[in-house]
């Protein structure tokens, strides 16, 4: 349903400053895949996922999505196809408005923005009794700012809202890197949970090797711009954390033995 | 008293002035400096339309709408082309000064003699008042032209204080919001940012412009010079505002922006009363906002080494 044909795109072309984030990236995604991405600092991971969500638009290749081609749409048009949930808490909800207006927003995703009263008591019964799902206590707080709440709760929230409205592709970018080893377990949780019950297709970049062990029935590991390996079904279903961890090391004696060369060469032509 | 009544007028008339830099200053972080020139703008369009024979009431509709294109013009700069948001202001402003030449055909339209919002209200006031020429409140005489005025105009600003209130609890005014307090979060959710902020420029300066329109009606005049400013006094009665109702709920910030709005007028007006040069105005509304701006950060400073001294 997702695809990717030979995406690549550089920041900052022909100046020192230029890097090659992601070169010729294919990739394709089933109807309800759960992928896990992972890969060294800088390796492109988190390029690859805005790639997909438009936040900037690709140098070279194509981006389709169930067949339509998006590859030269804004952000925003995207967005009524893709529900996003980001690293920093602070980027998925808006601090001065309160729970609820965040929500109602988010239960607008992709439609056009009317002169309707945005939270009459029918919304506000609804978003109440969808907060309470989290199980957090914070169907008391709908009125309250959520720049007011942690940043666990706030990842929480920010998960409800990219999945308020059933995304055609959820895309999860570290989002739990910030949070405390029990935030993040239990945002963990709830993200398996509403990606099972709603069968979404998701892309989710993760910097723990124990969620990509454990989560999805896809692994892709990335370095230096490019997928290096992908593990599916069964495959990644025997992947340990131990095997992760391996062919890490692997790609780092790899990348010693290129650099060892490249001196070598350097010293002996140069 | 009437010295009161007339701080009070303008005090209102202002306040819209006052909600539209909060839009744009509060509600985008937006530095929209063309109210400079919108609010002559809306002044402009009022009396060349009220000295032409139009109804006042469509004439000073008019002069939202004008402020309201040249609003929607800065946000398309900033948004579409990319410009620099101070920039795109001072271009627009900057542009608007030989519009409004043009507009009005001189650099002054005085409105003498012609059917405006004020006659309305002077009409309005003997019908309800009997024809009488004065009322008696607590012992002073008070003209009925200035009680009816100050009414009418109270109630313009309170139905636009509810207007706007109403508006950004809506779908489209609730993403407004969101735009301002975080753009990739909007985005993210299939908003459009930039249009957005057009659209918020816009009603920002259709308010402006709108006080402009009420401003030259209420003084008898549209001048080309009368927008210098303004800016500066929607700032500082935004920050009297906030001052007084201490809160970021937007009810009453709303409130407060009016409230700050007609306290900074009364002040001004007493000052004038108790002999400040008119010329120094603008410079000590200038120095106002200046103080009130580095207020917070000073104080924090404050506080945080007699913290430290305390622990020495
Ligand atoms: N907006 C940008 N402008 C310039 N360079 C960028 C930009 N975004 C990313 N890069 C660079 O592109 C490369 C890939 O960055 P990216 O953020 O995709 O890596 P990542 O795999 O997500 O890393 P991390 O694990 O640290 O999050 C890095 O070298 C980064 O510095
Ligand atoms: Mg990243």
């Amino acid at each position: 349903m997702l695809e990717l044909r030979n995406v690549t795109k550089v920041f900052n072309p022909g100046t020192p400053n230029e890097v090659r984030a992601i070169e010729g990236v294919d990739l394709t995604l089933e109807e309800g895949a759960f992928v896990a991405i992972i890969g060294t600092n800088g390796s492109g991971k988190s390029t690859l996922l805005n790639a997909v969500a438009g936040t900037f638009l690709v140098d070279s290749g194509t981006i389709s999505l169930d067949g339509t081609d998006i590859t030269r749409w804004p952000e925003h048009r995207r967005a009524s196809l893709m529900g996003r949930v980001f690293q920093d808490p602070f980027t998925g909800t808006s601090p001065n408005l309160t729970i609820a207006e965040n929500l109602v927003l988010a239960a607008q995703r992709g439609l056009p923005r009317r002169l309707g009263w945005a939270l009459n008591r029918k919304a506000k019964d609804e978003i109440r009794a969808r907060v309470q799902q989290l199980n957090m206590g914070l169907e008391h707080l709908i009125d309250n700012p959520i720049g007011s709440l942690s940043g666990g709760q706030r990842q929480a929230l920010t998960l409800l809202m990219a999945t308020w409205l059933k995304p055609r592709l959820l895309l999860l970018d570290e989002h739990t890197a910030a949070l405390d080893p029990k935030s993040a377990d239990q945002v963990i949780a709830l993200t398996d949970a509403v990606v099972t019950r709603d069968r979404l297709t998701t892309l989710m970049v993760t910097h723990s090797m124990h969620q990509a062990a454990n989560l999805g029935d896809q692994l892709i590991m990335m370095h230096r711009g490019r997928i290096i390996q992908e593990f599916r079904g069964a495959e990644k279903r025997r992947t340990r954390v131990d095997d992760l961890l391996a062919r890490f090391e692997e790609v780092r004696r790899a990348d010693q033995l290129d650099e060892t060369a490249a001196e070598m060469l350097e010293r002996t032509y140069v | 008293m009437s010295l009161l009544i007339g701080a009070l007028t303008i005090g209102f008339i202002l306040s819209l002035l006052a909600l539209g830099v909060f839009i744009s200053f509060r509600i985008f972080s937006f530095p929209d400096i063309t109210a400079d020139g919108s609010s002559t703008l809306g002044a402009a369009v009022a009396a060349a339309m009220i000295v032409n024979g139009v109804n006042p009431v469509v004439a000073t509709a008019a002069g939202f709408a004008a402020g309201f294109v040249a609003g929607a013009v800065t946000g398309t700069l900033a948004t579409k082309f990319k410009i620099n948001g101070l920039l795109s202001g001072i271009l627009v402003m900057t542009g608007l000064y030989s519009v409004n030449l043009h507009i009005m055909g001189r650099s002054n339209v005085p409105l003498l003699g012609e059917k405006t919002l004020t006659t309305y209200a002077q009409a309005i006031g003997t019908t309800v008042l009997g024809g009488r020429t004065s009322l008696n409140v607590m012992g002073w005489e008070v003209s009925t032209l200035d009680a009816s005025v100050l009414g009418l105009t109270f109630v313009a600003i309170a139905l636009t204080g509810v207007l706007l209130y109403a508006f950004f609890q809506t779908h489209l005014g609730t993403a407004m919001r969101a735009t301002g307090d975080n753009s990739r979060m909007i985005r993210a959710l299939g908003v459009n940012d930039g249009n957005m902020i057009v659209l918020g420029l816009a009603v920002s300066n259709g308010l402006v412009a709108l006080s402009g329109a009420f401003l030259a009606q209420y003084q008898g005049f549209a001048d080309v010079q009368m927008g210098i400013g303004m800016v500066v006094w929607g700032l500082a009665s935004v920050i009297i505002g906030e001052a007084l109702v201490g809160t970021r709920q937007l009810g009453f910030i709303i409130c407060g922006a009016v409230m700050g709005s007609i306290l900074f007028r009364l002040l001004v007006a007493i000052a004038l009363r108790l002999g400040l040069n008119p010329n120094d105005l603008k410079l000590i509304t200038a120095v106002f906002v200046f103080l009130a701006l580095i207020l917070p950060s000073l104080m924090r400073k404050f506080r945080s080494r007699r913290v430290r001294l305390s622990h020495a």
